[in-house]
């Protein structure tokens, strides 16, 4: 490929040479040194530009397309030589030159064009200008000089016999179809795809719009030359040097465009160093700032999910619809991570492994990290759901006791007292004692049942709520109680959480603190249910010592709050639990 | 089912006419509606979802048919839930645990005296609502004696049952009683509905 692109280089320069001279010797006064020398640079520079871009990416199509270009366009100029094999064969290929220029642009930066529109475009281009090229030279009619050459050369091989001005008349047309209406549509697509990019792909595409001055100035100055018959000296020349200053610059712009991606590169030996001192979860800024990507998003893979998660642990899909690319990051064949990133970043393949290897450590702790978090948030919402389920089946236990066997038991203690009565009359005294006794019994028994039922979940918790359950709770309580709850109610979880928090701190008071009064407060501060139990007994209760405190400790954790137990002998004791309540 | 014909039977042996049983609200309605009943006993709990279906029921029947007593029977008492059915309008009304039954005189007591318009709180309410501690009320000035001669009114006894319930003389259980009138501050009226204010302002403190 070395030898290849040296060669080029060799026939670039001997080329350039042919085509001066060929200027300077056949053109007489439509050209001049400078300007010959102009056009050879301006062809030499595309030459140039397509051999760096190719030495430094091969793979990519870009720079044998430009190297293509500059080559074309010298061997454009040689259609102004005097022998008649080169003019004929070079006037019908030479104007294909453009079109490789114009595929060269269109390709940029990935090599290949992937619009559908601009490929038709670059077709239509090459078809039409070669159809054009042929049939000018077929009805070339000698008497009468082609336009932009040498008056006094008369020899087209393909000549077939005069046809008066046809020759001239085609010349018109095909400046109009090429620099008219085609031209038009190359600057339509242009500026469409500067248009249409992603900010980070339109930092890229300078270029493009270097491309449609270029054209378009080419356009102007082929257009004047054509149809204005005599036009002035100096509008000629300002024209002629625009539109080769804009050709001239179209190579330095496509292959600064293209060599952008590894200044980019760059930036990895930044990225190392600031890997050095980044938390896992904040891995997707450096790579954002690395690839220069503002909307890349880190995703880890999660097998046992067979989804992926971002940095916080958060189950994230992965985009679908085309609208971004991603890349998928492997170490020894293991997924390591998901970068989901602008598509124009799929045009540097090797700067994304470049990060990705350059990251790999960071990525796997980061990964590591978002699994983590992952399973404990998997654990959390466990932990709530055993808590919900537990609340339900209590709830369901409640009712089913006062339905069922209290519902029974009251019904039998009836009967019992029936037969009783019917017994008073007196048969047998012994009988009805024991019937007595068994009614009490069973008056007991219907009690207790109640409190149970109570203590497992207040049937008012569920229908009123929990201040109404607290009133209740209060009022039930040996003790004075002053009882403060907002009205309102909350998600069946929080509210049972809460009315236990309060009822198994008020059992406590009642059976260790030996206080004269308590306080219940509840309240919503700052998206959080807070519940405040306070009394002025003798202190020393404490979560951890395997009490109902701890149990209920738990609970609130379950819910992603926390219980505090504030205690000073003698002084009191204080629990607080703060329930995360949405709202 | 098995605590309605209970019921229905403690009814009749007490002496009363019990002129239509209804299996859930509806058929409670159309029932009140046809027999013009002196009183309608009540569950809470009705089908369908067994929660507070009856009381919806009752506090309908207090609505449209002001001249019909009620005594509803729950299986828990609250004292929120008693003060919502009785609203303002304590005459005629009772609220008491399904579980009284069993001590059928008092039972019939309390049924006879709400159908003639008087009223009967479950004492487990009152206990609650002596439970409330509330600073402000002109309940705190009341002796623990005169309490528990006021939470016996509310329960619907009759000055001799307070007698015989605390065993003291009637006069003394009429002098408490005046004090009580005197404390809520109650103008001077006829003794039942001074005793029905009473019961009211005890309620409500």
């Amino acid at each position: 490929m070395r030898i290849l692109r040296l060669a080029l280089l060799a026939a670039g320069a001997f080329l350039g040479y042919a085509a001066y001279r060929v200027q300077v010797d056949n053109l007489g006064s439509f050209t001049s040194p400078a300007r010959a020398s102009a056009i050879v640079i301006g062809a030499w520079l595309f030459l140039l530009a397509g051999l760096i871009a190719w030495g430094r990416r091969p793979s990519n199509r870009l720079g044998p397309l430009l190297a293509t270009a500059g080559i074309a366009l010298l061997l454009r100029q040689l259609r102004y030589s005097h022998d008649a094999a080169l003019f004929t064969v070079f006037f019908v290929v030479g104007e294909l030159s453009y079109w490789v220029v114009a595929h060269a642009v269109f390709a940029y930066p990935s090599g290949r064009i992937t619009d559908r529109w601009e490929r038709r475009l670059v077709a239509t281009g090459y078809s039409v200008t070669l159809v054009f090229t042929t049939a000018i030279l077929v009805v070339y009619n000698p008497a009468k000089p082609l336009r932009f050459f040498d008056p006094t050369f008369r020899k087209s091989l393909l000549a077939v016999g005069g046809f008066g001005d046809a020759a001239i008349s085609l010349q018109k047309v095909f400046v109009v179809v090429v620099w008219g209406f085609l031209a038009t549509s190359a600057i339509a697509l242009l500026i469409r795809r500067l248009v249409t990019a992603s900010p980070r792909a339109r930092r890229l595409l300078a270029p493009l719009l270097v491309a449609a001055i270029a054209v378009g100035l080419r356009a102007i100055f082929e257009s004047v030359f054509t149809f204005v018959e005599r036009p002035s000296v100096i509008l000629y020349d300002y024209l002629f040097w625009w539109q080769i200053g804009a050709f001239i610059a179209l190579p330095l712009a496509l292959l600064a465009g293209f060599l952008r991606a590894r200044l980019a590169r760059a930036n990895l030996g930044e990225l190392i160093l600031e890997l050095e001192r980044t938390q896992p979860h904040e891995i997707g800024n450096v790579l954002r700032k690395a690839l220069r990507d503002p909307t890349l998003d880190v995703l880890f893979p999660l097998p046992e999910r067979e989804g992926f998660v971002d940095a916080t642990g958060q189950a994230v899909e992965l985009p679908t619809d085309g609208s971004r690319a991603v890349t998928h990051l492997k170490h020894d064949d293991e997924p390591l991570a998901a970068l989901v990133h602008d598509r124009s970043l799929l045009d540097e393949p090797k700067l994304i492994d470049a990060a990705g290897a350059a990251a790999r450590l960071a990525l796997e702790n980061a990964r590591l990290h978002a699994e983590t978090r992952a399973q404990l948030d998997e654990v959390r919402q466990s932990r709530t759901r055993i808590v919900t389920t537990a609340d339900e089946e209590r709830r369901r236990i409640e009712r089913d006791i006062h339905d069922g066997a209290q519902q029974r038991l009251v019904a039998l203690a009836l009967q019992l007292r029936l037969a009783q009565r019917r017994l008073r009359d007196g048969t047998d005294p012994e009988i009805e004692r024991l019937l007595a006794a068994t009614v009490d019994e069973l008056q007991f028994a219907v009690d207790e049942l109640r409190e149970l039922a109570r203590g497992v979940h207040p049937a008012i918790l569920t229908e009123d709520g929990l201040a109404a359950a607290l009133e209740s709770l209060v009022s039930r309580t040996p003790l004075p109680v002053e009882l403060e709850a907002e009205e309102g109610r909350l998600a069946a979880p929080i509210e049972a959480t809460a009315y236990f928090v309060a009822c198994e701190a008020l059992a406590n008071i009642v059976k260790h603190a030996h206080a004269s009064g308590a306080s219940i407060r509840v309240q919503r501060r700052n998206g959080m249910l807070v519940v405040e139990v306070e009394d002025d007994g003798v202190g020393g209760a404490a979560a951890e010592n395997g009490s109902g405190l701890s149990g209920l400790g738990d609970r609130v954790e379950a819910l992603g709050g926390r219980l505090r137990v504030e205690s000073r002998p003698a002084g009191g004791t204080r629990i607080v639990g703060e329930i995360p309540c949405a709202s | 089912m098995l605590f309605r014909e209970g019921l229905v039977r403690v009814l009749a042996d007490g002496g009363l006419d019990v002129v239509a049983q209804a299996g859930d609200a509806s058929a409670l309605h159309h029932a009140v509606l046809r027999e013009r009943p002196d009183i309608a006993i009540v569950d809470v709990r009705m089908p369908p979802t067994q929660t507070n279906e009856g009381t919806r029921a009752a506090l309908q029947i207090r609505e449209r048919h002001p001249e019909v007593a009620l005594l509803v029977l729950s299986q828990i008492v609250e004292a929120k839930h008693a003060l919502e059915l009785f609203s303002d309008r304590p005459e005629g009304f009772g609220y008491l645990l399904k579980d009284r039954v069993i001590e059928i005189d008092d039972f019939l007591d309390s049924v006879r005296r709400v159908a003639r318009g008087g009223t009967a709180i479950d004492p487990e309410v009152i206990s609650q609502l002596f439970g409330r501690r509330r600073t402000s009320s002109p309940l705190e000035e009341l002796t623990p004696r005169e309490r528990e001669v006021l939470s016996l009114m509310a329960e619907g006894r009759s000055n001799r049952g307070i007698c015989d319930k605390l065993v003291l003389s009637p006069k003394t259980v009429e002098s408490h009683v005046n004090s009580i009138f005197a404390k809520l501050r109650l103008a001077p009226a006829p003794d039942d509905h001074r005793r029905v204010l009473a019961v009211l302002a005890f309620l409500r403190a």
